[in-house]
């Protein structure tokens, strides 16, 4: 019996009065595309921000590969093996794309102030891969010719590619996308969906991702948890909860 | 000539110094923390290299330069471990918060040297042995420094280190979610910046022959954060820069100063008005240079002229970096 990737029990959060998760459980098995949806402020992303660290949970548990990792600190959540992208993009703004790539690879390298500054033993080595890696993941992601280019003076659809090639660099297991089709015209998306496919393939990833557009996250997950006022209000494959009336109720309305 | 060069020795080193204390100010900022704590570690450095040398080693005649390099090695520990503890402290705040906190531990380390007996009180201590005959001679020290301090810098930018810096600087947040340990790379940065200074105390201390308590000063915070934003906070040839011009121009000043034709207030002016000057030419950098004078686009295009100059046909092999305006 394989532990589940990611595995949320009882989690909550609350922000003085305001409760934005409250006791939602479910597990992502691995190799998963687990999507979370549900109507604006439905807590969809303070879930993430849970998952990875950044917001501490009022209550509840979290568990990676069945360790515990409810009171982990960003960045040992990252070295875990868990990557982020943002919902409002997150780029290292000033500094070069490749750059930004390379930041991406810190956890897996290990040279230190001095080695680093004077090169010494393995980390003129090491910095030589790591920027080979990064100009791979650029290239991945269709970005070789801005390795020099600043974060920010890259069109939108490249900051949100840059993102996802900065997330790949931590070499993840399990990838957490926000929105990642936010912006982008009906053929991009369709194009998203495929690229995610093979990126899951490729790179043997669980995926969980956040996303308003409905018909891409009906054809590309395999679940999808509901989510309204901070609480799972339904979960399961994508066509049982096409079905549930409560989800239905509370999204689908019109589609119902 | 060298007549000249010694009667000017004075101002060379001093220019030396303010460079290497632009660059302690520049440390920290490369992970985006906004410390003023530099004179603090400065003056600590001053008072190793006073009590070491008046009180632990007692030596006749010219200060051997080992002993010197001695009391690098302790004021660079000392000043380690402070800034590392205060650091802890004060790098849960940020921006301004941190600058006054910075500034409070400046003070604090002012008023301890001012009562303890160790540092000599309100009167200091004098005459501390001196290394060399001619003040120019400081430069065998300070020079060494400022290149191993500028080098370093510049080498640290481009490694894993500084990278983790820079990501830092740019978005905590993100950073954390890349696996970076925030807290360790603004420690980190923040104990170069402090060790730095507490390098450049030392040199100053033996050469200025006097060391007190005024050397930990609210000025003194504001002259190396003018180095830094006047020069430039984003290459760490800004801070060097700005060390080097801003320490020359009152020098300079109180020299314009003798010419006959000018009014006494003004000659008051240009000897006293050091302050003055700094200030409004902070804030005019403020409004004309937000980022200083030199800016790493400006480097960029000097070296573009550069390679032209030299009529290498202007093919370069990389893709030429595109540069933001």
């Amino acid at each position: 019996m394989t532990a589940a990737a990611v595995e949320v029990s009882g989690l909550t959060r609350r922000f003085g009065g305001v409760t934005a998760v409250d006791g939602v459980s479910f597990a992502v098995n691995r190799g998963e595309v687990f999507g979370i949806i549900g109507p604006n402020g439905a807590g969809k992303t303070t879930l993430f921000n849970l998952v990875t660290g950044i917001t501490p949970p009022t209550s509840g548990a979290l568990f990676h590969d069945g360790t515990d990792i409810t009171s982990a600190r960003p960045y040992h959540v990252a070295r875990r093996g868990i990557a982020r992208t943002f919902q409002n993009i997150r780029l290292f703004a000033e500094l070069s794309a490749l750059e930004n790539v390379m930041i991406g690879r810190h956890c897996h390298t290990r040279s230190g102030l001095f080695s680093g500054v004077f090169g010494i033993g393995a980390a003129a080595a090491e910095e030589r891969a790591v920027r080979q890696r990064g100009r791979e993941l650029l290239a991945l992601m269709g970005l070789a010719t801005k390795a020099h280019v600043k974060a920010r003076n890259l069109p939108y659809g490249d900051q949100r590619r840059l993102e996802i090639a900065r997330a790949l660099a931590l070499d993840p297991k399990v990838l957490l996308l926000d929105e990642p089709a936010a912006g982008m015209n009906p053929t991009e998306k369709a194009a998203l969906s495929d690229f995610l496919r093979r990126l899951r393939a490729d790179f043997d990833l669980t995926l969980l991702i956040i996303e308003h557009h409905v018909p891409l996250v009906m054809g590309l997950c395999d679940r999808i948890a509901v989510l309204d006022f901070g609480r799972l209000i339904a979960l399961g494959d994508p066509e049982t909860v096409r079905r549930d009336p409560a989800v239905v109720e509370a999204y689908l309305g019109e589609e119902g | 000539m060298l007549d000249f060069l010694n009667s000017q020795g004075t101002v060379y080193v001093s220019m030396v110094l303010g460079a290497v204390l632009g660059l302690s100010l520049y440390l920290p900022l490369l992970a985006g923390q906004l410390s003023l704590a530099s004179p603090g570690f400065y003056a600590l450095g001053g008072f190793v290299a006073a009590v070491m040398s008046t009180k632990t080693f007692d030596v006749d005649g010219a200060y051997p330069v080992p002993l010197v390099l001695v009391e690098f090695v302790v004021a660079a520990a000392l000043c380690g471990v402070l800034a590392f503890i205060v650091g802890l402290a004060a790098l849960r705040l940020s921006g301004i918060y941190l600058a006054l906190a910075t500034i409070a531990f400046v003070e604090v380390l002012r008023v301890f040297s001012l009562n303890l007996e160790l540092t000599g009180g309100a009167v200091g201590i004098f005459a501390i042995p001196q290394p060399f005959g001619t003040q120019l001679s400081y430069l065998w020290l300070a020079g060494p420094l400022l290149i191993a301090a500028a080098l370093f810098t510049w080498r640290l930018e481009k490694v894993r280190v500084g990278r983790a810096f820079a990501a830092v600087r740019e978005d905590e947040l993100a950073a954390a979610s890349m696996g970076v340990d925030v807290t360790r790379a603004k420690i980190t940065a923040f104990v170069l910046g402090g060790v730095l200074a507490g390098l450049a105390g030392v040199i100053a201390a033996h050469q200025i022959n006097t060391w007190s308590h005024r050397q930990a000063s609210f000025d003194a915070s504001i002259a190396y954060l003018a180095f830094v934003l006047i020069g430039g906070s984003r290459t760490f040839l800004g801070p060097v820069a700005g060390g080097l011009f801003l320490t020359y121009l009152p020098e300079w000043l109180r020299e314009q100063a003798k010419h006959e034709f000018l009014p006494t207030w003004a000659a008051e002016f240009l000897r006293t008005g050091r302050f003055i000057v700094y200030g409004v030419l902070l804030a005019a950098s403020c409004v004309f240079f937000p980022r200083g004078l030199i800016t790493p686009e400006l480097l960029d295009r000097l070296k573009r002229i550069g390679r032209r100059r030299s009529g290498s046909g202007g093919q370069s092999v990389r893709p030429e970096p595109e540069v933001a305006t």
